[in-house]
């Protein structure tokens, strides 16, 4: 039985009077791809950022990879690479020099950080023009640099807050084929995104976060169970997704009320 | 198809600009969420108000003063004032940031007249045009009381005067965004700016050298300048008052034909932003070169002393360091300065009033430091300014504070000790060196002021952090707090430190000093590597207001 990569107990996080992430006990196993899905606002980041170190818990504990993340930080966060929401790059870099900088601050030799630069930049097709800041870079571009970074010191899970998000489909279809064969070899990818579609084609195992509280975890077949379709149709993420989280009719639209629109 | 029936009026678009305009201030002033923010704004507000009133009244008095005592020639004077202030500042304001606000304006369907219009009455809602309009009006009402007759002039005249340089001051702002709107343009001409500015210090020495050879070359070029729009306003008042058809023709049309022609350009710059005139911050894309292979040089580690980490540090700092044009630039003002100081202080040139003094190296080099400290060291107490969304980067590598501490504070430590060096040259070129033990006194005195000052910069930087932009002047500003803290420090430690250099005086022993900053400076080293690990504790507790505030 593979081992656990990730385990929350009871993790809060508060913000003034608002609770943005509720008593959450996540579980996710090891060389899972795992998504973690719900609508603006639920707590998805919020919940990335206490799981790679750049939010504090209000309370509650996280274990990653069995390390307790309060008591053994930095030896975490050597084991895992994160594509954070806004992206985190150094911007008067080059692409090249970011991915020195990253390297080396991960510990890996002079060498191997050189060699792995020159590979990801080919891969992620940055290479050319060389000297180009980061910070002229589009936004397609930044987003790949930062997976690049992410993955540079070979992470034993990765975490991705909307990696695919201004991708193109290019590079996106490139960048999809890298993480199935990093989960095949053993990396647990933990991926939020709010395109359905990327999630029920790459991940095994969803969660479901709405207004802080986890609604739903476990692999999409136990998610599709739960969850009665129409007659000889497979029910679709969205489906699952819209039946759990728009149960609210609040957060329903109501179209009607446009109707000038239409 | 669209629901509008009919696209608002010009003067209606007018009044939404200027609602739009008031409601972008009222929300900036409600965000500043620290009261010492919101006092400097409205002590600024307050002083900027009693200044233009304060000139106004000047250029009241002024106009009256020439007319009632015949001498209406001076009018020029006064019109040169204006004309320079409303057309001068709005660059200092600018402050070579891009500014594309105005030009939002073109996802609305104006027409382009309408958009014309709009964009002068966006100018004139500018500090300097409010300030420069009262003027004139002060000027155009002292000019009628002393003279009721030439209130027809006046009016013509102050029209024009109105029209033309309402339409210069946008022609240059929109040449300078122009010019400004690529990055690397804009850096470069801050520096230059920044330069020009402390070039003005060599001002006063140069004139008094070259007084003689200046003088003809001034007076040579005084007759281009009376075909200027100040000169020719104050030509048309004149002609106005004497009777002189003549002069208050030529006048006036001169005024009339600058205001056409500026608004011709101006349309046609307005035209080019209308017809969708792309400003990028970025260069072309460039030809595409091949990329170099890992060469034996490339692969040298030079900091090969230091932990991986903090070599990697160092290296970021560095390349930040060459890219942000300001700061790299600003690195040439210590011996530029005192290369000043030894001009006017040294003894090495005469005084316009013909009194020569000097001051001794042994005052001069403790002083040249203390100064070199000052604002050298000034931008450590906020040393995240610059790192923007990349904080993050920090927080996710597997490394403790300590070390990006330690990075940050040996490249500033090296660019000290290279600035102090070519600083120190200068003035033994300049002025001569020091006595030894004053020498030595006051390197000992630097590494205590250095030790002691990062210890507090470090703590400052996680508690008071405030995002910069490079290569922008405008809205670039610390933390109130970090400032204070700055200024305190610095305070302290140069009392410190005054008071330990005299103590060689007052006991009669050179070497004292020596003795005494040798046992501080220890005390402020050993303090220095004790607090890497507290304030690597305090980062994580920081964590979160310094991304907040970095990643705005």
């Amino acid at each position: 039985m593979p081992g656990i990569a990730i385990q929350t107990q009871k993790l809060t996080r508060k913000f003034g009077n608002l609770t943005a992430v509720d008593g959450i006990d996540l579980q996710v196993e090891a060389g899972q791809f795992f998504g973690f899905l719900g609508p603006n606002g639920a707590g998805k980041s919020t919940t990335i950022k206490m799981l790679t170190g750049l939010l504090a818990p209000t309370s509650g504990s996280m274990q990653l990879l069995g390390l307790d993340f309060a008591a053994h930080g930095v030896d975490v966060k050597r084991q895992i690479g994160v594509v954070p929401e806004g992206m985190g790059l150094l911007e008067r870099l080059t692409g090249a020099e970011y991915l020195q900088f990253v390297g080396r601050m991960c510990g890996l030799d002079r060498a191997t950080t050189q060699h792995r630069s020159n590979e990801l930049l080919d891969f992620m097709q940055l290479a050319d023009p060389p000297k180009s800041m980061i910070v002229d870079y589009s936004h397609g571009m930044q987003k790949k640099l930062a997976l690049a970074a992410a993955v540079i010191h070979g992470p034993r899970i990765l975490f991705l807050d909307e990696p695919f998000e201004g991708v193109d489909a290019l590079a996106a279809g490139a960048l999809k084929a890298l993480l199935a064969r990093m989960t095949e070899r053993g990396t647990t990818i933990f991926l939020t995104s709010h395109v359905l579609e990327i999630v029920e084609r790459l991940c095994s195992h969803v969660a479901i976060i709405h207004k802080g509280r986890l609604v739903a975890q476990g692999s999409l077949e136990e998610l599709r169970a739960g969850i009665s379709g129409e007659a000889g149709n497979k029910t679709t993420l969205e489906q699952i997704f819209l039946s759990i989280v728009g149960q609210d009719g609040a957060a329903r639209p109501q179209l009607e009320e446009l109707s000038w629109l239409m | 198809m669209a629901d509008v029936t009919r696209l608002p009026g010009v003067l209606e678009q007018i009044r939404l600009v200027a609602g739009l305009r008031w409601r972008l201030l009222r929300n900036s002033m409600r965000r500043k969420n620290s009261r010492l923010d919101l006092l400097g704004l409205i002590l600024v507000g307050s002083l900027g108000g009693i200044f233009v009133l304060g000139v106004s009244f000047a250029f009241y008095f002024g106009s009256y003063g020439f007319l009632s005592t015949g001498r209406p020639a001076w009018l020029s004077l006064l019109f040169w004032g204006v004309f320079v202030f409303w057309q001068v500042f709005p660059i200092f304001v600018a402050g070579f940031g891009a500014n594309f606000e105005f030009r939002v304006l073109l996802r609305f369907p104006l027409s382009q007249a309408a958009f014309y219009i709009v964009g002068l009455a966006y100018g004139l809602a500018d500090f300097s045009s409010i300030a420069a309009l009262c003027w004139l009006l002060s000027l155009a009402a002292g000019a009628i009381s002393a003279k009721p007759q030439v209130f027809p002039a006046m009016l013509l005249v102050v029209s024009l005067f109105l029209v033309l340089n309402v339409a210069l001051e946008r022609l240059i702002g929109s040449w300078l965004e122009r010019l400004l709107s690529r990055r690397l343009t804009r850096e470069i001409f801050l520096g230059l700016f920044v330069l020009s500015m402390v070039s003005l210090n060599f001002v006063n020495p140069l004139l008094a050298r070259y007084r003689a050879l200046l003088r003809p070359i001034v007076f040579q070029l005084i007759p281009y300048f009376s075909w200027l729009p100040p000169s020719l306003a104050g030509r048309a008042l004149v002609g106005a008052l004497d009777s002189q058809l003549g002069a208050f023709l030529l006048g006036s049309s001169g005024l009339l034909l600058y205001a056409i022609v500026l608004n011709v350009l101006l349309w046609r710059r307005f035209a080019a932003q209308f017809q969708g005139e792309e400003l990028s911050e970025s260069a072309a894309p460039a030809r595409v070169a091949a990329r170099t292979a890992l060469t034996a040089a490339d692969d040298s580690d030079h900091l090969s002393a230091l932990s991986p980490q903090v070599a990697a540090v160092v290296r970021k700092e560095f390349r930040y360091l060459t890219r942000n044009g300001f700061a790299f630039l600003s690195l040439l003002l210590p011996p530029l300065l005192v290369l000043i100081f030894s001009a006017q202080f040294a003894g090495m040139h005469t005084t316009s009033s013909g009194r020569s003094f000097s001051v001794s190296p042994d005052t001069f080099f403790p002083a040249m430091s203390a100064y070199l400290i000052l604002i050298l060291m000034a931008p450590s107490y906020n040393c995240f300014a610059y790192e923007g969304r990349g904080i993050q980067t920090y927080f996710m590598a597997p490394v403790r504070f300590r070390e990006i501490f330690l990075g940050k504070n040996l490249m500033l430590v090296f660019v000290l000790m290279v600035e102090i060096g070519l600083s120190l040259a200068m003035l033994a070129w300049r002025v001569g060196l020091p006595s030894l033990p004053i020498c030595v006194a006051t390197l000992v005195g630097i590494v205590f002021a250095i030790a002691s000052q990062l210890t507090i910069a470090n703590w400052s930087s996680l508690n008071f952090p405030r995002k910069l932009e490079f290569g922008q002047m405008r809205g670039q500003r610390q933390s109130g707090m970090a400032a204070l803290t700055t200024l305190g420090t610095q305070l302290v430690l140069g009392s410190i430190s005054g008071v330990i250099l005299f103590s060689g005086r007052w006991t009669g022993n050179p070497w004292v000093p020596t003795e005494a900053f040798v046992l501080f400076a220890a005390a402020a080293v050993a303090g220095y590597f004790a607090s890497l690990d507290p304030l690597s504790k305090l980062a994580e507790k920081k964590r979160e207001s310094l991304i907040e505030v970095l990643c705005k």
